[in-house]
């Protein structure tokens, strides 16, 4: 035992294969991070010298040709032809990734940063009664909206699920002839812009004589978060082994019933995901509630009566006063929202990681 | 038994699961009622656009959608939206345009180039900053991305004005031109091209594409002669499914660019511009009956745009990828 | 000593296809086929893949009809009644005309005695001795003695075979006039498949049993008669020789039904 111990640890791996070049791997690392530090080095050299240089231009006609030229000339000195075409393609898909992360990040820390300014107990806690635009942040908040928003959204779900569940069993469970054309139109509406869904709300409820609530607010949600259950949920039933309903039905079970004991709980971690990737679908919607609700500086527990605040339209009035303190109003509302939206999608991501 | 083909074959029944139990049948009704109610929606939802805009396309004829004038106070009120239906387009084209490398280098990365614990860090970034609400998108391109914007516009018009026509600008501000809401709107949308492309890229036959790296073509060789001819009807597809979220966007164009009723070709950084959703939201609050009319009907104009581009991308996805649908 | 336990009990029955002619869509994959399942009998179903032999078992309890697109004609007598006639209720015939099928297919969010009693909670049927139904059924499985200690685990925490057995078991505790398997032992050791076997010996003697299968061994095993299918040339399938297992194995009288059971092809 230990003799074999003894010499395993003295045996080295011999790779021969490995292409062992200490002069192409030095001439890789030059490569990478030589244009970046001269770009630095010009950048803060020259700008202590009193020149101003634009770090934007300086990136696009100093750093990126710099680097280019590096990758070109070490993979064209190593791997030949295809090297320097390589060299180049993994320079700009780098380039463009980190272009792109840094604008997404910036999306995220920009809430984050700016929206921690107003978050406080008083903010989730307070509404905005004898609030103006220039009113300090420690006064009022964005309770009313949330609560609002809870339930508006809540009672979307509640009448959004159903229809989206009974979509997703009519085009997987039942054979249904319409197949075809409901997956179509399923389609069609995932791509609806969220102002027609106001316009379609006031255009059937509010002309009509409805006054603007939480509810007609609600049913404008309902278009826009139908096509995300649906499609997601349809997505999680047809993960459930065809074996199963099979297995069911061979026993004498009615179609109702293998759906019930057998489908729905083999699919339900699936069908949870789909109901809050629906719910995060709408909790920021904003264009169609600017339509169908009226604001309300007051918190209102009655979505039928009554005008209501909701964090979308709360965040685009505060941005819309343009006052620093009422844009900060704004950051915070945004924070909350992205709170929602990330629990939401956590919450969809462990349901859909327990199922595997 | 009877060897074949001598045999009359009788006539051949199309069996089909039907509900034969009430129970069974209440569930199969409660779902196709379900499955109906989609159909009802759609229906509903152009119907009654088309039935309160009615007036508008009636009093306003053909020039409602190839006029420039906005006018609710003249007498007779005129509503023409060429500008905002050439804005909308442009807009969403300059996304498009600025989104589509930018997500198919992304998606590349993720799935080609990087460590597996990256991909997976990335994947799960790009699935959530795909569920941002337009609203914080807005409100992040209007106070933090804008003046950022703003400066790279005017170095652009500094370093390529000698351009015609495309770089020109006026004034000093360079603020809400449809190069800053093409930018926005890239932002909200390149998270839904990677992700699209992404999994096209997973779906891809992993033996094809190291074949052609054994076979000694190199990277570029097989992104180029390989990935990207197999890939491109669903990456057409995810582009198409983007260019349909900017032409609908609203609320993050509303805070970023300048309503202005004059048609701007390709002035992509002067500040004039307009999209037909930000401008219903911006003119809604303050409209009468007609003006109202009039703002359905370009409601139902930019749906019918919607709906045309789905198809078009459906149409697509489904031949380049026929393991989708069934 | 089982009849006793269920409240109502099925007598084996006697089950004949007539003129069966199958479609997938436009695609004709069986064309007149004709047999006769005596009951208490053990047919086997053999032929080589792409034949038609498991499509055919699915229409003897109107599984066909699942798939979208599917086509029959013909006749399938259970008792002498034809289980395609307009107002049969093929959740009727299910409950007479068991089936079990290639791959294990426990319901993964049931016990294993929830998976012995979920026929009857499938259909609503109640019956007052439910743990004496659940050792009976897996008595007659031949797994009770592995399972009778943990019938509360999770149906996923038994091995293939074990959960093949246990499938059988739910199927048993139906109390099927009719069993059908479509080679029920593909996913099996030898030891499952020679319990499996086993049990279905000892079923003979209650009920009917069509078993489709690829080994010619265990068709020479557990079956009184047997059905040769082929489909040759991209021709709908048929079947080309039928009599007793003995007869066409020992003395086919067509020379290919000999090549196949001989292991010249297939």
């Amino acid at each position: 035992m230990t003799a074999t111990q003894v010499q395993t640890s003295t045996m080295k791996p011999t790779n021969p294969w490995a292409k062992r070049n200490k002069a192409r791997t030095r001439d890789v690392v030059i490569a990478s991070l030589l244009p970046g530090i001269l770009a630095v080095v010009f950048f803060f050299v020259g700008t202590a010298l009193g020149a101003t240089i634009d770090p934007a231009v300086l990136l696009i006609i100093g750093f990126l040709p710099a680097q280019l030229l590096a990758a070109f000339l070490v993979g064209r000195k190593y791997y030949g032809r295809h090297g320097r075409e390589d060299a180049l393609l993994i320079v700009v898909t780098i380039f463009l990734s980190t272009f792109v992360m840094v604008l997404l990040l910036s999306v995220l820390w920009s809430v984050i940063s700016a929206g921690a300014l107003a978050l406080r107990p008083s903010f989730i806690l307070q509404n905005s009664h004898y609030i103006s635009g220039t009113t300090s942040l420690e006064y009022g908040g964005a309770g009313h909206a949330i609560l609002g928003t809870v339930m508006a959204v809540a009672i979307t779900t509640i009448l959004t699920v159903p229809l989206g569940f009974g979509i997703a069993v009519y085009l997987t469970e039942t054979g249904g002839k319409a197949r075809g054309v409901i997956r179509t139109l399923i389609q069609a509406m995932s791509g609806l812009p969220s102002v027609v869904s106001g316009l379609f709300i006031y255009s059937i409820l509010v002309l009509q004589g409805w006054q603007p609530s939480g509810f007609t607010g609600s049913l404008a949600l309902l278009p826009l978060m139908l096509p995300t259950v649906s499609r997601v949920s349809e997505e999680a039933l047809r993960l459930v082994p065809v074996d199963l309903r099979n297995g069911a039905l061979a026993l004498g079970s009615p179609t109702w019933q293998a759906f019930a004991k057998v489908v729905f709980p083999a699919a339900r971690s699936g069908l949870l995901t789909a109901v809050l990737l629906g719910v995060a679908r709408i909790v920021g919607e904003t264009a169609p509630l600017v339509l169908t609700t009226t604001y309300n500086n007051d918190t209102n527990l009655n979505p039928f009566n009554g005008p209501m605040a909701m964090l979308p339209t709360f965040i685009f009035g505060y941005i819309r006063n343009m006052y620093d303190t009422s844009i900060q109003r704004g950051w915070g509302g945004c924070l909350v929202i992205m709170i929602l939206v990330g629990v939401l999608f956590v919450g969809a991501r462990v349901a859909n990681r327990k199922k595997k | 038994m009877s060897p074949q083909g001598e045999t009359k074959i009788p006539a051949k029944r199309q069996l089909v699961t039907k509900p034969s139990r009430t129970a069974d049948k209440v569930f199969f009704g409660l779902t196709s009622v379900a499955a109906n109610f989609s159909i009802v929606l759609i229906l509903l939802i152009l119907g009654f656009l088309l039935y309160q805009a009615w007036p508008a396309f009636q009093s306003q004829g053909f020039s409602f959608f190839s006029g420039e004038t906005w006018d609710s106070s003249a007498t007779p009120q005129i509503f023409q939206i060429g500008p905002m239906l050439w804005g909308s387009v442009l807009v969403a084209l300059l996304g498009m345009v600025i989104a589509l490398p930018l997500a198919i280098s992304l998606a590349y990365f993720i799935e080609f180039m990087a460590a597996k614990k990256i991909a997976a860090v990335a994947t799960t970034l790009v699935d959530l900053l795909a569920a941002i609400p337009s609203i914080v998108i807005g409100l992040w391109g209007f106070a933090v991305f804008g003046p950022v914007a703003q400066h790279w516009a005017s170095l652009l018009h500094d370093y390529l004005g000698w351009i015609p026509y495309v770089f020109y600008h006026e004034g000093a501000n360079y603020g809400g031109s449809p190069f800053i809401a093409g930018l926005v709107v890239s932002v909200m949308i390149v998270p839904i091209i990677t992700s699209v492309t992404r999994e096209i890229f997973s779906q891809m036959d992993r033996d094809v594409v190291n074949a052609s790296i054994a076979l000694g073509a190199g990277r570029a060789a097989t992104f180029r002669k390989v990935i990207l001819p197999t890939a491109s009807g669903g990456i057409v597809g995810g582009a198409l499914l983007g260019l349909g979220r900017a032409l609908g966007e609203t609320i993050a164009i509303f805070f970023v660019l300048n309503l202005v009723f004059h048609i701007n070709f390709f002035q992509v950084i002067n500040g004039e511009g307009g999209t037909v959703a930000s401008m219903i939201v911006s003119k809604f609050g303050e409209a009468d009956a007609s003006e109202r009319s009039a703002l359905m009907a370009s409601g139902i104009v930019l749906f019918v745009l919607t709906l045309l581009i789905s198809a078009l991308s459906s149409y697509i996805v489904k031949k380049a990828q026929p393991w989708r649908t069934n | 000593m089982v009849e006793t336990l269920l409240t109502e009990s099925n007598a084996a029955s006697h089950l004949e296809a007539r003129g069966v002619h199958v479609w997938f869509g436009q695609r004709q994959v069986l064309q007149d086929v004709n047999l006769v399942f005596p009951s208490n009998q053990v047919t086997a179903l053999i032929g080589p893949s792409g034949c038609g032999k498991s499509t055919f078992i699915r229409t003897l309890n109107r599984m066909h009809e699942l798939i979208p697109g599917a086509g029959f004609a013909g006749q399938i007598l259970l008792d002498g009644k034809d289980i395609y006639e307009d107002g049969t209720d093929a959740v009727d015939v299910r409950l007479r005309v068991g089936m079990v099928f290639q791959k294990p297919n426990p319901f993964p969010t049931m016990s294993i005695r929830e998976n012995v009693l979920a026929g009857l909670r499938l259909t609503g049927k109640k019956n007052p001795n439910m743990d004496e139904l659940v050792e009976t059924s897996l008595r007659r499985a031949s797994i009770w003695n592995e399972v009778k200690d943990r019938l509360n685990d999770p149906a996923l925490s038994l091995s293939g075979g074990q959960q093949q057995r246990l499938c059988i078991a739910r199927s048993l505790a139906m109390d099927p006039a009719v069993l059908l398997m479509d080679e029920p032992c593909s996913a099996l050791d030898p030891g499952s498949t020679r319990r499996v076997e086993e049990t279905i010996e000892e079923l003979a003697d209650q009920m009917t049993i069509v078993i489709v299968t690829h080994n010619m061994q265990q068709a020479q095993r557990v079956s009184h008669q047997t059905a040769f299918f082929l489909s040759e040339d991209g021709n709908p399938g048929g079947v080309v020789e039928f009599g007793t297992t003995e007869q066409v194995f020992n003395q086919p009288v067509d020379p290919r039904t000999n090549d196949y059971v001989n292991g010249h092809f297939g």
